[in-house]
């Protein structure tokens, strides 16, 4: 297992920022045009999102609940509106700006995985490294870190098809770690898998924003899920309805139950 | 704050790496586009083979045709020629059947008196007594007025007869019989040529045509593969792909079926017209035929001609990928 020392080299564990922000979104809006149509998929949504902070999305399909989410992980740009990542305005980025950001701000995940089939474990975690301007066998020593700090080192070699959806998720989540980023945005995480290979999962998460002081932003339905975050943000019709704890969460389980 | 930094174009190498393992893994579909390419080429190579045998092997039976049409003609002015004394006027240079003429008569030992010529077993002679004992004069050459008199050669003669190889103009009558032979008309060579100039063209269209639906297949095909890794590519600007890189792996990966494409096209459409000519002319005149400069540069050609088209097909593919949206990644209905 990794020590804490390598841990430190690995992800240059950071100082509190200037910022306690890690992500503001700031009365985002989103339309999306189909000819004649206008779709308001969000309608002025306003969130500020702390450094090292485990945040969970819900919302009914159709509430903007994806957009946001796309919006918050620079994935696009709202039509009106501000969304900054680390302070920068990420409208204000041109193509290899926002490229850039995405490769090593932003690690995303992704509820099917989304492994590159036709490469290795090791290789899909390195991708992202080559993406950055990393390769050889800085890369490969980094990336087998990366694995063996998700429990994968000895699967390094294997291809995703070989592997069952807990092991390719945490991957997945060790490729979405191979820059080091200040942000995790996973989208339905868990989805996929079995209760139990869903709660390493969760596990998983819980480790690495204790560690590694990541922000976690996830979009999920699961409980458990739900239950560890720090806040829960419940999108609906395109706002931002309401702002909630676990501890909330858990009394309205029970009266539904 | 750390600064946003541009991201930097990853060199050449990367990508044609991760090109070259798609290629690998996806092998089945590599392999159905690359088939395409294998037909296209193949075609345009064996068109292009073809038309060489056909030339050389048409070329040298023309040849054959005539040095046994004009021989007929010598055979029945004088009969057997062993023995008997020919003269010979040339003017200009011979022409291949001309020569096989000559050659000919030689063999089937005629005694050959020649002006203006000389080879192994021909005389030769000064104008004025080219006609001395001989029975036949045949003028040839491609020089059509050459300014002497017949009556000067055909002086001595044993019949005054002459045979011309062209329709030549003298500045006198001549003294005997003139005779043309194995001569093509004007009217009957432009004929063959315009034959032949058509079915250049109609081959033309149909290599053209055949290159373009190569084209499309390949197209339709990168396009298929596009959409089938729609999920991929998203992950991969995810991930901090520039649209550049995503265009180039395309692009690449077509460069390389196109090449290794046409390469096979390319053996496999010279391998056909050669076993098909050999097996109608017999195999060494099939490959004395072959020109070793003119195959070079017609592999040459269909090699550049298939990478060419491949990359061609892959633009749009290509830019359609590349515009793929990063957040496309996401669906996972795809």
């Amino acid at each position: 297992m990794i020590t804490p020392a390598q841990l430190e080299a690995l992800f240059d564990l950071r100082d509190a920022d200037d910022s306690d922000y890690v992500i503001r979104a700031v009365d985002v809006r989103k339309i999306y045009r189909t000819g004649e149509v206008e779709t308001h998929a969000l309608r002025g949504a306003t969130l500020d999102i702390h450094r090292g902070e485990y945040l969970s999305i819900m919302g009914p399909s159709g509430s903007g609940k994806t957009t946001f989410f796309n919006a918050i992980g620079g994935l696009s740009k709202p039509t009106t509106g501000k969304v900054y990542i680390d302070q920068v305005d990420i409208a204000q980025l041109d193509p290899y700006e926002l490229a850039w950001l995405r490769c090593r701000k932003v690690g995303y995940i992704f509820q099917a995985f989304n492994l590159i089939q036709v490469m290795s474990c090791l290789e899909n975690v390195t991708l992202p490294m080559a993406f950055a301007g990393m390769s050889g066998e800085d890369a490969r020593d980094k990336g087998m870190e990366i694995l063996s700090l998700v429990g994968l080192a000895e699967r390094a070699l294997h291809k995703p098809a070989e592997m069952s959806g807990g092991q390719q998720q945490r991957v997945a989540i060790a490729r979405a770690l191979a820059n080091s980023p200040s942000i995790i945005l996973a989208d339905e995480p868990t989805a996929n898998l079995d209760l139990h290979t869903g709660e390493e999962i969760i596990d998983l998460f819980d480790r690495l924003k204790a560690e590694l002081g990541v922000t976690i932003v996830t979009a999920t339905h699961d409980l458990k899920m739900l239950k560890k975050s720090d806040r829960i943000v419940w999108i609906e019709d395109g706002l931002i309805a309401r702002v909630s704890t676990p501890d909330a969460l858990d009394i309205r389980v029970e009266e539904i139950h | 704050m750390e600064k946003i930094g541009r991201q930097v174009r990853l060199p050449l190498a990367t990508a044609m790496q991760i090109s070259l393992q798609g290629i690998r893994i996806r092998l089945g579909r590599a392999l159905v586009t690359l088939s395409g390419v294998v037909l296209g080429i193949a075609f345009l190579m064996s068109v292009i083979t073809g038309e060489f045998i056909n030339a050389a092997v048409k070329q040298e039976r023309e040849v054959r045709n005539q040095t046994t049409l004009m021989s007929t003609f010598v055979t029945s002015e004088v009969g057997a020629v062993a023995g008997k004394t020919l003269s010979v006027a040339v003017f200009g240079a011979l022409s291949a059947p001309e020569q096989a003429l000559l050659a000919g008569l030689a063999a089937e030992h005629a005694t050959l008196r020649a002006y203006g010529y000389s080879g192994t077993g021909v005389t030769a002679v000064p104008a004025g007594r080219l006609g001395e004992g001989s029975a036949l004069l045949l003028v040839l050459g491609d020089n059509p007025a050459p300014g002497i008199a017949l009556g000067g050669l055909m002086a001595g003669m044993v019949q005054p007869v002459a045979l011309d190889a062209r329709l030549r103009t003298y500045p006198d009558t001549p003294p005997g019989r003139l005779e043309h032979f194995g001569i093509q008309s004007a009217e009957m060579l432009a004929k063959a040529r315009e034959a032949e100039r058509q079915q250049g063209f109609r081959t033309r269209w149909i290599v053209i045509i055949s290159l373009l639906v190569t084209v499309i297949g390949i197209a339709n095909a990168l396009l298929m593969s596009v959409t089938e890794r729609f999920k991929e590519i998203g992950t991969m600007k995810c991930l901090g792909a520039l649209s550049g890189f995503i265009r180039r792996l395309f692009l690449i990966e077509s460069a390389v079926i196109g090449f290794v494409g046409s390469f096979v096209g390319l053996l496999v459409g010279l391998a056909f017209p050669l076993l098909a000519y050999g097996v109608t002319f017999g195999f060494p005149a099939v490959f004395s035929a072959l020109d070793g400069k003119r195959l070079a540069l017609s592999a040459l050609l269909c090699l550049t001609a298939g990478t060419a088209l491949s990359i061609l097909a892959a633009i749009y593919p290509a830019n359609f990928a590349a515009r793929m949206v990063p957040a496309s990644a996401l669906r996972s209905n795809v």
